[in-house]
């Protein structure tokens, strides 16, 4: 009993513990600790190479790890693995289908492997996820003959067919044209709705940001960030002030900085900075809801902005300064704990 | 107040409900299997791949009891006088009988006697019993190579293709996957054996009764339906053996070229390794020669031989092999065990990558 869990959590759907896969002298995944909870819609972010794929392998019983366990549903998946994948529907890169059989006969294939009972029992089931992936009309069609955007629907709809409860999906609009991704971003959001866990792994940040209510950041292996979505985005807000003249600017620099001294915690950084005008502007990293109190404080010394723009982050601003940042080996990522902090226990899996 | 400590309450796993129109079935090992093998079937009976070797199957057998048949035919249509003994004058032969004399009507029964012999021991292959052991002899070449294609293209095909990522993140294991595909070609093995065997008996018998032979049943006895099952399930046995060295070698190279060539290589080159051994086992001599010519007693298809000949021994007299039914089941239950454990074993300790 040693190897099966040591704890179970019943709002963790996902969690590793330092799993690590090495390929030869290649660490595709590295250490890598990942915690999703019942009903979040996961972004699994990182630019190619990084180990996103590696993970849903290992996590999907394709590849073993190196090092380190993970734990779905409480299950670890070492040990459990068929019982896990009953609850799991994925697609792991473009998903491949036999290319002799037709959309509906490949479903009926995959039911068969998916504990689904054969015959007709479940011919409403295949209309129903054909339906959803708006592939009703094509599933006589011989798979041989589908675009690659009908083969990416099916693929999510053999995810969906035995209406899982964690739907992971590995770069789901690959050859999607635009409605298409806004048909999948709409079809995570419903599924959502309907309570059920989201793993997505996708480089549309800005599908992504919409639909994602935490993330994870991967490079070269390693994890740099994980946190809430709306957490994050708030970490990169900004108030960007443009004074009239360069002895203002000077002035109001020195007075914000005091004003942090003092109290204003919530002021993480000041910089100075130049606008594409080439005008010097004042760039403190605070909550956007915050631009009116600076300015209060401006304008009570007498000094009157010419410009105050509250700036939201992005996603991709997240992204692209995680995965630029200088690798520093051995770092530790930044990791946000979640609201419901799990037992000790757990978090030493 | 009871000192007895209380169990720490399990957090209760939330109950899982799928939609009302997903329809589970049972999830023992068993069921799984089953329902694998089951959609393995249907993949076969959709895939056009399936159908063209049927049809050439077919082709072959009934190709196979026509070709046995010309003899037969050849001597059905010769006219009795050819059946007579040649004339004095141009035999040389002192033992040979002659006819010195016309033809009277005792000699012309004679010759039509020999003639009704010859043509039932040249149609002997047609009709029941020998017919059963015609089609699966027939079976025991064409088919192998079917079902080795057939055995190599459903495994190799999950990796060319890729849709063994799909394959095994369902809900089988590794193993149910393997086992299904055991399972699968031992059905299609026993499907052609039926198919294949029934079609040839039948083509057998509708060529017979064009040469007019009649067909006695006493052979139809209780020893002799035993020894015809175990004949049949000794030919399913051989079949599967050479579609679990298929799946081996295919699960191997992950590639069904790698299945089907490497099995039909082996399918071919121990027949030509066997006579080599065996001839220069008698050309060395000594230990080394007896190792050499014992070599071939341990080859697949010498040992299927064996347990095939060994039951036409009972069933029509023919002449019984030289290796023991013991030796030869041991030795084939060693050559499965070798393929599913090293396909299992591959199988098991894989990464399925791109």
């Amino acid at each position: 009993m040693e190897n099966k869990i040591l704890a179970h959590d019943n709002t963790t759907a996902i969690s590793t513990n330092r799993l690590t896969k090495a390929f030869g002298n290649l660490v595709a995944v590295n250490d890598l600790n990942l915690q999703v909870m019942r009903g979040d819609v996961f972004g699994f972010l990182g630019p190619n190479g990084s180990g996103k794929t590696t993970t849903i392998r290992m996590l999907l019983g394709l590849i073993r790890p190196t090092a380190g366990r993970a734990v779905l549903f409480g299950m670890d998946n070492a040990y459990e693995l068929p019982a896990i994948l009953q609850r799991v529907g994925a697609i792991v890169e473009t998903p491949t289908f036999y290319p002799y059989l037709s959309g509906i006969d490949n479903l009926r294939v995959i039911a068969a492997n998916s504990g689904m009972v054969s015959g007709k029992a479940n011919n409403a089931r295949y209309e129903e996820v054909l339906e959803i992936v708006e592939l009703n009309a094509a599933k006589k069609m011989i798979y041989r003959k589908y675009s690659l955007g009908m083969k990416q629907r099916l693929g999510i709809a053999a995810a969906l067919l035995a209406d899982p409860e964690l739907v992971m999906l590995d770069e789901p609009t690959n050859g999607l044209d635009p409605a298409g991704v806004i048909d999948i971003r709409r079809l995570i959001q419903h599924l959502s709705s309907l309570g059920k866990t989201i793993f997505l792994s996708s480089h549309i940040l800005s599908e992504v940001q919409q639909v994602c209510n935490r993330v994870a950041i991967l490079r070269k292996g390693n994890l740099i960030k994980q946190g809430d979505v709306k957490e994050l985005l708030r970490e990169q807000e900004q108030i960007e002030i443009r004074m009239n003249q360069t002895a203002e600017t000077e002035r109001a620099l020195r007075l914000i900085q005091q004003f942090k001294e003092q109290g204003a915690h919530w002021i993480t950084q000041i910089n100075l900075d130049k606008n594409n005008r080439e005008q010097p502007i004042i760039m403190i990293d605070a909550p956007t809801n915050r631009s009116a109190e600076v300015n209060m404080v401006l304008a009570r010394n007498n000094l009157f902005a010419a410009e105050v723009h509250p700036r939201e982050g992005s996603l991709e601003e997240i992204y692209l300064q995680a995965v630029q940042a200088p690798a520093i080996p051995g770092m530790q990522p930044e990791t946000q704990a979640y609201p419901h902090t799990l037992p000790e226990k757990e978090a030493m899996l | 107040m009871s000192s007895i400590p209380q169990p720490i309450a399990e957090p209760k796993e939330p109950q899982f409900e799928r939609s009302q129109n997903v329809v589970m079935g049972k999830q023992d090992f068993t069921s799984v299997l089953l329902r694998a093998i089951g959609g393995e079937l249907y993949k076969i009976w959709r895939r056009p791949l399936s159908k063209i070797l049927l049809l050439i199957g077919i082709i072959f057998v009934i190709l196979g009891f026509a070709v046995i048949s010309i003899g037969a035919l050849i001597s059905a249509s010769s006219p009795v006088e050819s059946f007579l003994p040649p004339s004095c004058g141009s035999s040389n032969s002192v033992q040979t009988p002659c006819l010195n004399h016309l033809p009277t009507k005792q000699d012309l029964a004679n010759a039509e006697q020999a003639k009704q012999q010859e043509v039932r021991a040249a149609a002997a292959a047609l009709y029941l019993p020998g017919s059963l052991s015609t089609a699966v002899n027939i079976l025991n070449f064409i088919g192998v190579i079917l079902l080795i294609i057939l055995a190599g293209t459903i495994v190799g095909g999950e990796y060319n293709v890729g849709s063994i990522r799909i394959m095994l993140t369902r809900g089988p294991t590794r193993a149910q996957f393997l086992l299904a595909k055991f399972g699968t070609m031992l059905v299609c093995s026993l499907f052609s054996l039926l198919v294949l065997g029934l079609i040839g008996i039948i083509t057998g018998a509708l060529l017979n009764l064009t040469i007019g032979v009649s067909v006695d049943f006493k052979f139809l006895t209780g020893p002799w339906i035993l020894h015809s099952i175990l004949f049949l399930l000794i030919a399913v046995f051989s079949l599967l053996l050479y579609c679990g060295l298929a799946i081996c070698l295919s699960t191997l190279g992950k590639a069904t070229v790698a299945g089907v060539a490497g099995a039909l290589i082996w399918w071919f080159v121990e027949r030509i390794l066997s006579s080599a051994l065996s001839f220069f086992g008698q050309t060395i001599r000594g230990p080394f020669g007896d190792f050499l010519k014992a070599v071939p007693d341990y080859l697949l298809f010498n040992n299927i031989d064996a347990l095939l000949n060994n039951q036409q021994q009972y069933m029509s007299g023919g002449t019984a092999g030289t290796l023991t039914d013991i030796h030869a089941i041991l030795v084939l239950i060693a050559y499965l065990g070798c393929f599913i454990g090293i396909a299992w074993w591959i199988n098991e300790a894989r990464d399925i990558t791109n």
